[in-house]
């Protein structure tokens, strides 16, 4: 299900421009799309989930104009959202939650929906707690109640935003592996400020910087934007200036610094393979 | 038609206060009625059918929109979110007809049901103030997005009418618009005309209600801050 | 308490939907009285003290219902968003905080009531030639307003800890009709006592207030009436008990709310 953006443009009453401009085909598979908070990812995934109206552009998705409201209820049977602020009611249990769920998006027959909701309990495992209420669950029970919802009517498309903000690690990984399998024949849209995620689910990425499309391409490429440019310094001085510090750790005679900037940031520095976060810290230096 | 399994949830949603509050509200007055020997205090029941429970069902669907934790995920999905704060509405209502049954029911069986009324068209006591007050919530509900702004206003109208009683009535189409026709009607030969009235605005703030409800945004935004 | 009162007052005050719906109300009032009295006559009453009060009653009658609805989730909303936890862990004193965010929630509450009043106090002290009536309405309003703001306040903040909004708001609203406006001979009401928040009794002996047509006792006892106990003979001793009486109340229903608050926070 290809989404095809061109000229999307939204702004809101005195707050500016939230995209500015945004032309970007998301093919079918997983796709990232990164960005800083602010720089309009949410009012993108939002856009194209049918929630808010562009100002100006065209979104069509899967061929449907979501422009119309006859191409946004299209669109929306055959989507799973995953927003980044997930609200859920908490006197419903986990099972009670997706049956309601599963009712709003259309599954009427209660055999059907049961089993479904069955399966997806399972597939996020949380059969076990699956009669507990919604109220004492932890926030990364909720992302995984969250995702569940999304894949209850087996959409074609998944926009998940932010997902595995406030996850521990352990759950975030569990989270990238199951979206990973997810994708296959759907298309997968995960917005995140975090980069991880992306280098470990994603072949292609978008990058957004103050509502418009800086990067387009695949993460071998925007790792690449940071060939000969990663640098690490020791020194028990101050921090170099020049480039950007990624990440200082004790060493032998002070910190060890990773730093992306254009050339060496100390006569001592040492190059290093870059990693997708270069990459981006490399683009944002550039732009 | 949708499931019964769908409205189940959906009383779920209208939650204690739709539940609690017609049913305490028509108690407080009888209470009070228990206190009063006046010959006036079987007037107390026709009072809270025509007085408590408008107040309570306007109140309550003035309630429905802004405190609803999914509700960005309800506007993605197919079930049009407008259509579930509708389904809301009508649970609303429909308690507050259960209990305004029983109540009639109980007035008919202790013979207190007011002479002048038939016990079918009499149903207006209590259906044209109530399908009002509720219409008028839903609607206040939909353009500010807040509870408290909405249910101010409910309340508003509510005691107006009740303290500018003899104001709100000195004139025929402001009086047709009067919420307590039945217990405090200064002019009984417009009852009729007034119920209807109130119906037809009834339909009116809803229809409106309805249209507002249509802009996704607006509902995103939560209240009018 | 002083921060606490600052931000509670400015989040209130600032609300668009608070001031959009006084708004509405204040127009309601006025499209009624311009058609109930000619509001020249009004603007041209040469008794300066009996026309400022009567529209304190006017304003005391209404208004409130409407800030009541608004004050009604504030305590509830700030501890289901979590910001009590928050702010407990701070060197901030609870009964400080909680004092603050009272006083500037009823503080917020009173600033429409307060521009609608004075506003149309100016427009008569203008027409009427009558400069003195500001110094009738500052005493009305310390007197009888306010204290029924901060009476409305205390139960909209605190009731709603034991009860949905919804419900306080309907059982708030049927009080405030039942135990201002009801005469004690129509039904058993606490209006005309001494916890009427309206201030029957201040309006009656302070101010010499006697209804709309000048010739109803707003106070004392009432022949035969139930709640007689909580009407003593109406004098100026008796007015001021009854201000004391509604603010004692005040305090007492807020030094419930630690409490509650704990209950349901829990």
């Amino acid at each position: 299900m290809r989404i095809e953006i061109s000229g999307l443009t939204k702004s809101f009453k005195g707050k500016g421009l939230a995209l500015d401009g945004l032309d970007l085909l998301v093919p079918t598979g997983m796709f990232g799309l990164l960005g800083a908070n602010g720089a309009g990812k949410t009012t993108l995934m939002r856009i194209l989930a049918g929630l808010l109206r562009q100002t100006a552009g065209e979104v069509r998705i899967g061929g449907h104009d979501v422009t119309t409201r006859a191409g946004r209820l299209a669109v929306q049977r055959v989507l799973g959202y995953l927003p980044q602020d997930l609200g859920v009611y908490p006197d419903l249990s986990a099972r009670e939650f997706l049956d309601y769920i599963g009712l709003l998006k259309g599954i009427d027959d209660r055999a059907t929906r049961r089993r479904r909701v069955g399966e997806l309990l399972e597939v996020v495992a949380l059969t076990a707690d699956a009669d507990r209420r919604l109220r004492g669950y932890s926030g990364g029970m909720r992302r995984r109640v969250g995702i569940a919802q999304a894949l209850l009517a087996d959409p074609r498309l998944l926009i998940v935003d932010e997902p595995t903000a406030g996850l521990d690690p352990e759950e975030r990984i569990r989270f990238r592996t199951l979206l990973s399998q997810l994708a296959g024949e759907r298309t997968v849209l995960l917005s995140t400020h975090i980069v991880d995620d992306i280098a470990q689910t994603c072949r292609e990425l978008a990058v957004l910087a103050k509502g418009r499309l800086v990067f387009r391409g695949t993460v071998d490429d925007l790792t690449r934007r940071a060939d000969r440019r990663v640098w690490s310094v020791v020194t028990a001085g101050p921090a170099p200036t020049a480039g950007t510090v990624v990440s200082a750790l004790p060493a032998d005679g002070g910190l060890r610094y990773r730093v992306v900037a254009p050339g060496p940031p100390a006569p001592d520095a040492e190059p290093l393979p870059p990693t997708l976060e270069d990459g981006y810290l490399a683009l944002a230096q550039a732009g | 038609m949708r499931p019964i399994d769908l409205w189940r949830y959906e009383v779920r949603r209208a939650g204690w206060a739709a539940l609690l509050t017609p049913p305490v509200a028509t108690a407080a007055l009888v209470l009070i009625s228990l206190f009063d020997s006046s010959p006036t205090a079987d007037r107390n029941l026709v009072a809270a059918l025509e007085m408590a429970l408008p107040l309570a069902t306007g109140i309550g669907a003035a309630s429905l929109v802004g405190r609803d934790p999914a509700a960005e995920l309800q506007l993605t999905m197919p079930t049009a979110y407008r259509s579930t704060l509708l389904r809301r509405l009508v649970v609303t209502l429909g308690w507050a007809a259960l209990l305004a049954v029983l109540v009639v029911g109980i007035l008919v069986a202790t013979d207190s049901w007011p002479q002048s009324r038939g016990i079918a068209s009499g149903q207006l006591v209590w259906l044209a103030p109530t399908l009002c007050l509720g219409g008028l919530g839903f609607l206040a509900g939909a353009a500010f997005r807040s509870p408290a702004a909405a249910g101010g206003l409910i309340s508003t109208v509510w005691i107006v009418q009740q303290v500018f009683s003899g104001l709100v009535q000195d004139n025929y189409w402001t009086r047709l618009l009067y919420l307590f026709a039945t217990t405090r009607g200064a002019v009984p030969d417009d009852w009729t005309a007034n119920r209807l009235t109130l119906m037809a605005t009834a339909l009116a703030f809803g229809a409106v209600g309805w249209l507002v409800l249509g802009r996704a945004e607006r509902l995103l935004r939560g209240e009018a801050e | 308490m002083t921060a606490a009162f600052r931000y509670e007052f400015l989040m209130q005050v600032r609300k668009r939907s608070m001031w959009i719906a006084n708004g509405v109300v204040v127009l309601l009032l006025g499209l009624l009285s311009a058609r109930g009295r000619e509001v020249g006559d009004l603007l041209h009453d040469p008794d300066a003290k009996a026309t400022v009060t009567s529209v304190a009653v006017a304003i005391n009658l209404i208004l409130p219902v409407v800030y009541g609805c608004f004050l009604a989730d504030r305590l509830v909303r700030d501890d289901k968003l979590g910001v009590a936890a928050i702010l407990d862990v701070t060197p901030s004193s609870g009964a400080g905080r909680l004092a603050g965010k009272y006083l500037g929630a009823c503080a917020a509450a009173a600033v429409p009531l307060a521009i609608v009043y004075f506003g149309f106090v100016a427009l008569y002290a203008a027409t009427s030639g009558r400069p003195v009536a500001f110094a009738w309405a500052a005493a009305v309003f310390a007197v009888v307003i306010a204290p029924a703001v901060l009476f409305v306040g205390a139960f909209a903040l605190v009731v709603p800890l034991l009860i949905p909004a919804p419900l306080f708001r309907v059982l708030f609203v049927g009080y405030w009709f039942w135990g201002n406006a009801i005469t004690p001979d129509a039904m058993p009401t606490l209006a005309s006592s001494l916890v009427t928040p309206v201030g029957s009794y201040p309006l009656q002996e302070l101010f010499g207030y006697r209804g709309p047509a000048g010739d109803t006792e707003l106070a004392g006892p009432a022949p035969g009436a139930v709640f007689n106990f909580l009407r003593p003979e109406a004098t100026p001793a008796t007015a001021w008990l009854s201000v004391g009486v509604l603010l004692a109340l005040a305090i007492l229903v807020l030094s419930a709310a630690p409490a509650l608050r704990a209950r349901t926070t829990r």
